[in-house]
């Protein structure tokens, strides 16, 4: 029986492989009318033609940045909706105490895939997106500096995400993980009487693995990029604030990702190899939490600076104004990075560690406050006295910094070591990161998608339903949230799939925003894909006006020359053959 | 870029590699993290030959044969060290060496056999 197994999956693979050979040789096929290797065609890359491959091969064979961008930003967009459909289910659960539409460990799934889902498949590559797609344009660069490993580090991440969501399929004994994002051991070395020695949790931990890979990958290709790839004109004192955040994240990324790999590969060897690096006898519990947070906290920074580049960005367009101090708000954004590697710790007072260790982590934590203060009051000055235009990816530069102050503060309040001790481990804490990842991270994601959705697809969105998406999520944010901070203050634990009644109010407040934010989220799917497919063309380069207030950049530049050039020559597969006259 | 306006978009950036290199890792390390020979095996195959794939198409090197040596080779120093050092990882180690083996035959036979083209 077991030889008949083999036997077949032998065949299986084998035969994976002679597909994969054969659709590769029909590639080739095609490759051989280009002329390859003839140095003869443009520029020094040698292999150029007149166009892309069509239909699905050119997605899944292109190694053009904006294209990779497009993917980046596609896949993004997907997790985020997976991962928002997981806490919906989440929300309702928690609508009251008593409430059994989902069992308790399927509870304990959800909430790990959800943060799990958020951060690596949603936070990082819809940052990426962005990235890819915008910053060879603003640093004037033709492509990526390794366009192939631009594309291997997106191809790493669907076989990421399937590994990570392994377990809600129905394969076998597989169950989905319960060990939340953080994966403290024991409990994620499968010890003890639990059921977490599944191979669910070996699927996610690989998946998650990849997805740093990825991550990895990507950063060292910015730092080349922006490092090498600049345009002549485009001087370090010049290179725009956007261009500037990737390039630190990347430097953050680059410092913590392979530290939490090497983490992973270790929890992986213990759970299935027999080794024991983070036995209680060996490295006990408190080596897996700081080689983590040492990570895990860098990775908030990870998420958390481009985004700010966005809205730094994004923010002085419909301010009619140039970003105030720059030159301090790139020294903040350094100065961010520097010390996001020094405040691990502080996820880790209550654990019993030394007071005087302890200490020093809390005095630096609170310093992260100045250049954190330093953007919110350049930003807030950037606005003052300016000629502000309210349009929807201005409406959600605003939301960013509104609810940036309110997790902010929360976040120095936690900072401090006796707060946190009454406050570790609530839903304080809850309602403080997720005013940062969702309120502000989210916010300025969505500004960014906004912002650019004319040069991504050529169309406008609907604006009134912009606004309507925006506010839905102002308020929404802000009552879920706050409802979880005050939950937080009355002792709330974190993590439950349950409560005690006197909590109901508040977490029945805190769907309530939930179920607006759900609604707000079905108003800019409706939104995107409509105006995707049949919204009004984009007619010039500027649907902004930027020109008015002398605050027009490189990428809409390059827009518009690519519109002209596709009118000229007809040559851009986005417009019609005959001249473009689907009006 | 001016006088030229959309030149960027004509530089023709399409590889069938990369997607391949990105399928054939988490393959591999499924195969060898649960021991299922013909998985880690298959996997390697794939990550080692697209690798060379690409190694090739950006001209690095003129023929397939000598990088899949090259990629035998480190092959079989890892299973080498799996299957026959105190780590004694028997099974896997042998999954790499065979994966190593067929690439070395791949790589030689190659080499020997297939006759050399004019370069285009």
């Amino acid at each position: 029986m077991q030889i008949t197994g083999q036997l077949t999956l032998t065949v299986l693979m084998g035969l994976f492989l002679v597909i994969i050979a054969a659709w590769l040789a029909r590639i080739e096929d095609w490759r051989s009318y280009t002329p390859l290797g003839s140095g003869g065609a443009a520029g020094e890359s040698g292999y150029v033609s007149q166009e892309k491959p069509t239909g699905i091969s050119r997605w899944l064979t292109t190694v053009d940045h904006k294209d990779i961008g497009m993917l980046y930003g596609a896949y993004g967009v997907l997790a985020f909706v997976v991962g928002g459909l997981m806490i919906m289910v989440m929300r309702v659960e928690l609508l009251d105490p008593g409430m059994t539409l989902i069992s308790n460990s399927f509870y304990n799934s959800l909430l790990t895939s959800h943060g799990i889902t958020m951060l690596f498949l949603f936070g990082t590559p819809i940052i990426a997106a962005f990235a890819n797609y915008l910053v060879p344009l603003l640093i004037g660069a033709d492509d990526m500096a390794f366009p192939r490993i631009n594309a291997i580090a997106f191809w790493l991440l669907p076989p990421g995400a399937l590994l990570i969501w392994a377990g809600f399929f129905p394969l076998g004994d597989i169950i989905p993980a319960q060990t939340a994002w953080t994966l403290y051991t024991p409990l994620s070395t499968g010890a003890g009487g639990g059921n977490q020695a599944n191979a669910g949790v070996d699927l996610m931990i690989l998946g998650l693995h990849l997805t740093g890979v990825s991550a990895t990958m990507g950063s060292i290709n910015f730092i080349a990029t922006i490092i090498t790839e600049r345009a002549e004109e485009v001087t370090w004192a010049n290179l725009d604030i956007f261009s500037w955040t990737i390039l630190t994240q990347s430097g953050l990324i680059l410092f913590a990702f392979p530290l939490l790999g090497s983490a992973l590969l270790m929890l992986l060897l213990d759970r299935n190899l027999g080794t024991s690096f983070f036995a209680i006898e060996a490295g006990g519990t408190m080596l897996w939490q700081h080689l983590f947070w040492f990570f895990g906290h860098p990775e908030v920074y990870i998420l958390v600076l481009p985004p700010m580049g966005i809205v730094s960005y994004v923010l002085p367009r419909f301010a009619g104004r140039r970003l105030f101090g720059f030159k301090f708000v790139v020294y903040s954004t350094l100065a961010i990075g520097v010390l996001s590697f020094g405040v691990w710790a502080h996820h880790m007072f209550a654990t019993g560690m030394d007071p005087r260790l302890r200490a020093s982590f809390m005095a630096v934590s609170m310093a992260i406050a100045i250049p954190s203060a330093v953007k919110t009051f350049n930003w807030i000055t950037t606005l003052w006295n300016g000629k502000v235009r309210l349009t929807t990816p201005m409406l959600f530069c605003v939301g960013f910094v509104s609810n940036f102050i309110l997790g902010g503060v929360t976040g120095v309040f936690l900072a401090s070591i006796p707060v946190d001790l009454v406050l570790h481990d609530t839903y304080y804490v809850v309602g403080h990161f997720h005013y940062v990842v969702m309120g502000a991270i989210a916010f300025a994601g969505f500004a960014g998608l906004y912002y650019w959705f004319p040069m991504f697809t050529g169309r406008m969105y609907q604006r009134r339903l912009g606004k309507i998406h925006f506010w839905t999520w102002m308020i929404g944010s802000n009552i879920t949230f706050l409802a979880m901070i005050v939950l937080g203050y009355g002792g709330m634990p974190r993590r439950y799939a349950t409560y005690l009644p006197k909590f109901a109010t508040f977490h029945q407040l805190a769907t309530l925003g939930a179920l607006l934010m759900f609604v707000g989220g079905l108003v800019w799917t409706y939104n995107f894909v409509v105006s995707w497919l049949e919204g009004p063309r984009v007619q010039d380069g500027d649907p902004w006006n930027l020109r008015d207030d002398g605050m027009y950049t490189n990428e809409w530049q390059w827009f518009q020359d690519r519109q002209e050039t596709a009118i000229t020559d007809g040559g851009d597969e986005d417009v019609v053959a005959d001249g473009g006259t689907e009006e | 870029m001016d006088e030229q306006p959309g030149l960027s978009d004509q530089y023709r950036m399409a590889s069938p590699w990369p997607l391949f290199v990105a399928l054939g890792i988490p393959i591999a390390e499924l195969g060898i993290l649960f021991d299922v020979f013909v998985v880690a095996v298959a996997g390697l195959l794939l990550f080692c030959g697209s690798l060379t794939g690409m190694i090739r198409e950006a001209g690095y090197a003129e023929t397939a044969w000598r990088p899949l040596a090259v990629f035998a080779v480190l092959l079989f120093a890892v299973g080498g060290v799996l299957a026959f050092t105190d780590v004694s990882l028997v099974t896997r180690g042998y999954a790499i060496l065979t994966a190593g083996g067929i690439l070395a035959a791949a790589g030689i036979g190659g080499e020997l056999f297939v006759p050399k083209r004019d370069p285009v």
